[in-house]
């Protein structure tokens, strides 16, 4: 039989009055350092500063030097033209799938398999993920996480939902799918299925964030505030609808320690790996079903019956369909491809904050059927459509209003 | 161990307040100037995430000026040691953003920027935060000293 939160505590205090010794002691400068940065007015500044360095490490050594820097060169001034020499037949069906547009000057507007796939898999996501993971193995091994997630318990406590939950989270940043994996050490069934549903909703994955990065580096911290917001509203409508309990934590918090250059690594390279093994395939088959309803007449019909929903209610146009098609499969590539449709700035950013909280990709699709019943995953794909359709309606509204849509 | 020097005193008192004032002048920036913010000689102030950098310099303004009195004292070095952090980290992704700037080449160019190019990338305007590395930097020589005295750090 399990234990109550409140049990949990009064075993603790009957073991620590057994065990524990208390005396004088002389608190080193390490204990010191992990008190101040537990500490909500010392702690949540130093937060803000940790999560700062996180983003522009991502931005500058993943976006600025290897995306940016060589690998979108690499693509479009060599592999491309090199590609398109190759493959015979430039008006032929293979050609359409594996090179795409004949007439591209990027990879990134080719939409083959061999081209948009490609550079979508390795040059943009590949660099964003190794990035993510090296900075979050170092803040792992640092210990610093653990502190992160008693910084947060209060304004997650608010929603149902206690610190821990920041570790879903910023590894959703990452990839969703571990992200959902993380959320089994919460403790009740209503605080997975909340996360499992916020995380599915509101967190970019490292791929989908690269992706944005590099088509509207201006404008990504409006996606972010929208998520956020979005995140709470729902989590607190969630907590209130939703039964279950949502119970206090018991949480270890490690000292700080020098991380081993062989530990990050030996994580950096079997979480890379892992993501690639779970993203590029799907990435290459987004490709191919995206070619093959272009090819078949579907993608244009598609586009033609629910033109009228998207310009009407979201105020984009029906050409976006294509990239709500291969969202299903991977939202980066989803994102990508709206960087081959004719946009104002407005139906872009709507574009991207739609494909944000649309239906997660394929794989943690998956995971999401794998660790919530039937009832809950339903509620999950509900909340999802609801929330699609709200910020949709929402965003069209904010931007006629502005003289933005 | 002593808890009080003159000395560290004035240097928390000088590092809080520089930073403190760059924080208040880059928040400043962010609301006339936007992103495209300012150059003044060798400082500029400018840059897409411009606000979250003025968070972060101001609030090491202040753990600094409030660790003033006792400054030697264990918590209070602490949190000098917390603000030099996180004054490390702003400058050092302006580091980061320098080097990841400076070794490709312009788009359609070469691969690599010419070593005149390359070596034009770190020339002056700075950021602030740039100015401030060198401040930051002292806490650490400090407790570096203090280890090899006492064996704490």
């Amino acid at each position: 039989m399990g234990l109550t939160a409140e049990q949990k505590w009064e075993l603790v205090d009957v073991i620590s009055r057994e065990t524990v010794k208390f005396g004088d002691y002389e608190p080193t400068l390490r204990d010191e350092l992990a008190d101040i940065t537990v500490k909500p007015l010392t702690g949540i500044p130093f937060a803000i500063a940790v999560l700062y360095g996180f983003w522009a490490f991502f931005n500058e050594f993943a976006g600025t030097f290897l995306t940016d820097g060589f690998l979108t060169k690499i693509f479009d001034s060599n592999y491309l033209p090199w590609i398109q020499g190759i493959f015979p037949r430039p008006d032929s069906w293979v050609y359409f799938i594996f090179v795409g547009n004949p007439q591209a000057e990027t990879c990134l507007e080719a939409f083959g398999v061999l081209t948009s796939g490609l550079y979508v898999a390795f040059g943009v996501v590949l660099p964003a993920i190794m990035a993510f993971y090296l900075v979050f193995a170092f803040l792992e091994d640092v210990g610093y996480l653990p502190r992160l997630a008693v910084l947060i318990d209060t304004i997650l406590h608010k929603i149902g939902l206690h610190g821990y939950a920041i570790v879903p989270i910023i590894l959703g940043l990452g990839c969703n799918v571990p992200g959902v994996m993380a959320t089994r050490p919460l403790e009740t069934r209503k605080q997975r299925f909340m996360m499992i549903t916020l995380l599915a909703v509101f967190i970019p994955c490292g791929a989908q964030i690269g992706v944005m990065r590099r088509l509207i580096p201006d404008q990504i911290g409006w996606v972010f505030l929208a998520l956020v917001i979005g995140y709470f509203i729902t989590g607190f409508i969630l907590n209130r609808i939703w039964h279950g309990e949502s119970p206090e934590i018991l949480m270890d918090v490690p000292p700080y320690r020098l991380p081993t250059v062989t530990n990050i690594v030996r994580k950096l390279i079997m979480r890379t790996s892992h993501f690639l093994m779970v993203a590029v395939p799907f990435v290459m088959l987004g490709c191919v079903i995206v070619a093959v309803m272009y090819l078949t007449g579907a993608m244009d019909y598609l586009a033609t019956a629910l033109a009228p929903v998207l310009s009407k209610l979201f105020g984009i146009p029906g050409d976006v369909v294509v990239a709500l098609v291969a969202g299903f499969l991977r939202k980066d590539l989803a994102v990508g491809m709206l960087g081959g449709i004719q946009l104002s700035s407005w139906q872009l950013l709507t574009s991207i904050i739609l494909l944000s909280v649309y239906f997660p990709c394929l794989a943690t699709f998956a995971m999401m059927i794998k660790e919530e019943n039937w009832k809950e995953f339903l509620a999950t794909v509900l909340t999802l459509i609801i929330i699609f359709f709200i910020y949709g309606i929402a965003l069209n509204f904010i931007g006629t209003a502005m003289g933005l849509a | 161990m002593p808890r009080k020097s003159l000395l560290a005193s004035i240097y928390y008192a000088i590092s809080g307040i520089a930073a403190m004032g760059f924080g208040i002048l880059e928040m400043v920036i962010t609301f006339t100037s936007g992103v495209d913010g300012v150059i003044w000689g060798p400082l500029e102030i400018s840059g897409l995430w411009l606000w979250w950098r003025a968070i972060i310099l101001f609030s090491a303004g202040v753990i600094y000026l409030s660790a003033i009195k006792n400054c030697l004292d264990i918590h209070q070095l602490a949190k000098s040691v917390v603000a030099s952090i996180m004054i490390l980290i702003v400058s050092g992704m302006e580091v980061v953003a320098r080097v990841a700037g400076s070794v490709p080449g312009e788009e359609g160019g070469p691969w690599f920027n010419p070593p005149a190019v390359f070596l034009a990338t770190y020339a002056p305007p700075y950021m602030p935060e740039i100015f401030l590395l060198p401040l930051s930097l002292l806490v650490f020589a400090f407790i570096y000293r203090r280890k090899k005295t006492t064996g704490d750090g």
